[in-house]
């Protein structure tokens, strides 16, 4: 028997429910609230809650920030408050520093943030509530969620599934997916600083295949961010971190304290590079980085308030002309799901400008030998994703993209 | 859950300045408001007799504004009936700080006429035509009035409204407010400045009569003055007998040459209307049209050999050899064929037209527009120029257009000024460019939508490509307000938007009147 059809006799009836508390659900609150549907977001942690996060949000997603929720209280960064740009590290000390195309971008405190961000949405939100299992009936979806303990009912014309990677939305939709996709673990490890070189106000990224998939660093209150992202599956993340610590060291003179702090998630880093977003069924749409929404360097939070936003407005538009939503959806999804795979399309890199610093002319700044150099090591750097098979979706849909103009919505789950 | 902190909700965004370079730190979607002080502000109203509607059928109806992007549900809407009611209403609303958001036909197309949760004040309830001075040709009118109902009511006395907004459902007070161009705006100036006099109600509840002679200060800033400064409640405007109009069509390749043409043809008065209409930036069409033969003879022979634009047919085999020789652009062919085939018959429908003139401008272009570029979206970023600025500004403007859709239409024209920023304060933080002179110059920049859905990020991205190229050349906007209020100090800059502001404070004190339309 599902866990839906013992049903006691309070529930709450919304118009929408969004699961999930993050920038991707506070920007869909904002666009339901703002129409005036009934929206209750819940959250499985007690508000604010901790995001492991680098918080560099691209300048498109602090503009969407202001534009829609006003200008950011200090609160809601961490120090420094902002990042110029990304440097690009190389074997052999080759560095390629890339500012952003809009100046500095805010580095977000992610617990301060979202909770800033949720807040100004206006929404009702239920934190501590944690969702079991939902049932589309059709008419309405029928959702079970528990908090402190107790099961909560809830029963809504749509939901909005826009809680994270790890979507139990996602889950519930789909049983067999979670086992059918790759997942990386990314780790970052706070370290109190002795000395370190690097310019605190880039975001540092190393093209090293040896030290991980994702391996980065940057400052944050005093202390040094080093963090490291694999397959999840390799489970020797510890490690990698420990050969971080040691390259920095003897390459750059970085001199870090032992960790004091470390946050880890899980992470369906791909989906974006293959076209294979998952944006739900029925009454049920997903979003953000549960849809797979993640632009280059990883960085969601700019997509996931975008796409965010855009199931809002689906919602909005299907339940005010009654239409399907999940046409309405994939429709208006469209433009979101083009900016955010062509950072990862090899000929938009090539040949135009998909992200918003300039990775061409940094090259172009370069000597002659020292470009052969920067794309060996980039090809080097990419060989051991061979094993995961998306070189070749990844070229096909790149071409498909450049025939039709768009991604092919017939990948999509 | 914890609630934020006070020093969250009010410090200021110290993200370094180099940020998001020149874009203000300013919210313009706005958010819902909290509806403190409601309840004892209906209160207040019903016990002087003015109720206030609550109902959710009835509040949904104003959930979005003709461009139907942005939404807002109000908490409570009040169908206008007299200025004496709005002038209770705005008392209250001043004392209860609650915000009041103005609709006449709901057209603007940035959410300006949206309520994000606070009173709609529908002046729809107020649409009477009061007199029809044929002797001095002025008509004073409530300003709820659609402009159609308008020209029907002076249609039966053989007369006629000078201009208007194509779209003939927009009301004449939110025309006033903002500019109101029409394709006879090179020779008659905006709808704006057909205004004689006004009856206003201010932010505070004070209900004046103002003209260029009496109470001067307040007319020229209610006009063109995107509300800030009252609610219009009547309005005296010119008028003139009514005319067929005889209409030419000559058509471009060049967008650049169609523009050149049709700056030498405003700026020569060489026409009594004036526009371009383009298909894409393929099939450019530049409307002649005249009120009278002897102007329409004048025309042809003085002018017609001085302006690039073909007839049909010289046009037809100019476009078949650009297809043959362009085989691959079949399906763009094939479009402009279409619109063609659908839309020229319908600007010369047989019902409205008398030996080859169109009896009915009003009919013909409102149905038109509706019929052809309206829809479910309504998306029309706009640039208004100086003659000089203004084919680069077309031309940038269309490239971005290709970038986003793949059909849209421009609709450009002139606009006729009547005085300097200093004769008439009006102009100042309007439409009206700042460094234009005798002419003013604007082009909209309409994607045809048809059935596709787009995000309103596609949108906005595409509006904001289209209204920072009036960034950089130093240009001003018709829309300018709600949604891409952003772009008003880049505009205009912190100096006048300044004193504006300091104007708005002194007029409304609880700044309640439309407010996230342009502060």
């Amino acid at each position: 028997m599902s866990k839906l059809e013992n049903k006691p006799e309070s529930i709450r009836e919304v118009d929408v429910l969004i699961v999930g508390a993050s920038l991707s659900a506070a920007a869909a609150s904002k666009r339901l609230v703002d129409a005036g549907y009934e929206t209750v977001a819940i959250e499985r942690y007690a508000l604010p809650r901790n995001k492991p996060c680098s918080g560099i949000i691209s300048p498109r997603g602090h503009r969407f920030l202001i534009e829609n929720f006003g200008p950011l209280p200090r609160e809601v960064l961490h120090d420094p408050t902002s990042c110029r740009g990304v440097t690009f590290h190389f074997r052999g000390m080759l560095q390629m520093p890339m500012d952003f195309d809009h100046g500095s971008t805010p580095h977000l405190n992610r617990r301060n943030s979202d909770h800033w961000a949720i807040m100004r949405s206006k929404v009702e939100v239920h934190d501590s509530t944690c969702l079991i299992d939902l049932e589309d009936k059709g008419t309405h979806v029928e959702i079970l969620a528990r908090r402190n303990g107790e099961e909560v009912r809830y029963r809504a014309r749509l939901v909005i599934g826009a809680d994270g990677p790890n979507s139990q939305v996602v889950r519930s939709l789909y049983p067999g997916y979670r086992k059918s996709i790759k997942w990386f673990m990314v780790k970052q490890h706070l370290h109190e600083i002795i000395e370190c070189p690097l310019d605190p106000e880039y975001f540092h990224f190393w093209f090293h295949p040896e030290l991980g998939y994702y391996t980065w660093s940057h400052e944050r209150n005093g202390r040094q961010i080093v963090g490291v992202g694999y397959d999840a599956e390799e489970k020797k993340l510890s490690l990698r971190h420990r050969m971080t610590i040691e390259y920095l060291e003897k390459h750059y003179g970085v001199k870090l304290k032992p960790t004091e702090e470390r946050e880890g998630v899980v992470n369906n880093f791909g989906l974006s590079l293959i076209n294979r977003y998952v944006f739900g069924k029925g009454n049920v749409i997903v979003t953000g980085q549960a849809a797979g929404f993640l632009n280059m360097i990883a960085e969601g939070m700019s997509c996931a308030l975008h796409s965010g936003a855009i199931a809002g407005e689906a919602a909005v538009e299907s339940m005010r002309r009654n239409s399907d939503l999940q046409s309405v959806y994939r429709d208006t999804i469209a433009s979101e799901v083009r900016r955010c795979s062509d950072q990862w399309n090899p000929i938009k890199i090539l040949f135009d400008r998909p992200h918003e610093a300039d990775f061409r002319e940094a090259l172009s700044k370069l000597q002659g030998r020292d470009k052969r150099k920067v794309i060996v090591e980039i090809f080097r750097f990419l060989y051991p994703w061979g094993r995961y098979n998306w070189g070749r979706q990844i070229l096909m849909q790149a071409v498909l993209r450049e025939l039709r103009g768009y991604y092919s919505p017939s990948r999509w789950l | 859950m914890t609630e934020l902190p006070q020093s969250i909700k009010n410090s200021p965004d110290p993200v370094p300045p180099d940020s998001l370079k020149g874009v203000p730190r300013q919210q313009t979607n706005p958010s819902r408001w909290n509806g403190d002080g409601w309840e004892a502000f209906v209160a207040e109203l019903v016990s002087q007799g003015i109720t206030i509607n609550q109902g959710l059928a009835n509040r949904s109806g104003y959930i979005t504004d003709g461009g139907g992007i942005a939404m807002g549900l109000p908490r409570g809407v009040l169908v206008a009936r007299s200025p004496e009611d709005i002038a209770t209403t705005l008392k209250a609303a001043q004392k209860y700080k609650v915000p009041v958001s103005v609709r006449g036909g709901g057209l603007t197309t940035e959410g300006e006429c949206i309520s994000f949760g606070a009173l709609q004040l529908d002046m729809r309830g107020m649409s009477n035509v009061i007199h029809i001075d044929e002797t001095n040709l002025t008509v004073r009118t409530e300003a709820g009035i659609y402009w159609h109902s308008l020209a029907e009511a002076l249609r039966r006395r053989g007369l006629d409204y000078i201009s208007a907004p194509l779209n003939m459902t927009s009301s004449v007070g939110g025309t006033l407010g903002v500019g109101g161009i029409d394709i006879n705006s090179p020779k008659f100036g905006c709808s704006a400045d057909q205004a004689i006099a006004l009856r206003v109600v201010t932010p505070t509840g004070e209900i004046v009569e103002c003209s260029e002679q009496e109470n001067t200060e307040l007319f020229e800033r209610v006009l063109l003055g995107y509300g800030q400064f009252g609610v219009i409640t009547e309005a005296t405007l010119k008028i003139r007998p009514f005319t067929p109009i005889t209409m030419h069509y000559f058509y471009y390749s060049s967008l650049r040459e169609s523009v050149e043409d049709l700056r030498f043809l405003v700026e020569e008065e060489a026409a009594d209307y004036l526009g371009i209409l383009t298909m894409l930036d393929r099939a450019i069409n530049l409307l002649v049209a005249f009120d009278s033969d002897e102007k329409e003879r004048e025309f042809f022979n003085k002018y017609r050999k001085r302006i690039k634009g073909h007839g049909e047919i010289g046009f037809a085999l100019h476009m078949a050899a650009h297809y043959a020789l362009h085989p691959w652009r079949v399906k763009e062919a094939l479009y402009l064929l279409e619109r063609k085939r659908s839309l020229l018959p319908e600007l010369s429908p047989p019902g409205h037209m008398q030996e080859g003139k169109i009896i009915d401008r009003t009919v013909v272009f409102s149905r038109a527009v509706w019929k052809f570029w309206g829809g479910k979206k309504m998306i029309i970023p706009d640039l208004a120029t100086s003659s000089e600025k203004f084919a680069e500004a077309v031309e940038k403007g269309n490239e971005v257009c290709r970038r986003y859709f793949p059909h849209y239409t421009l609709y450009c024209v002139g606009i006729k000024l009547f005085g300097s920023f200093e004769s008439r304060p009006r102009y100042e933080l309007s439409c009206i460019p700042p460094d234009a002179h005798d002419f003013g110059y604007g082009c909209e920049f309409e994607p045809m939508l048809g059935n596709h859905n787009y995000s309103r990020d596609h949108f906005q991205s595409f509006k904001n490509e289209i209204y920072d190229i009036g960034v950089d050349m130093g240009t001003s906007y018709y829309r300018f307000g709600g949604m891409m209020k952003g772009y008003i100090r880049r505009a205009f800059g912190d100096e006048l938007v300044d004193k504006h502001l300091a104007m708005k404070q002194k007029a409304d004190p609880a700044m309640i009147l439309n407010p996230d339309v342009i502060f």
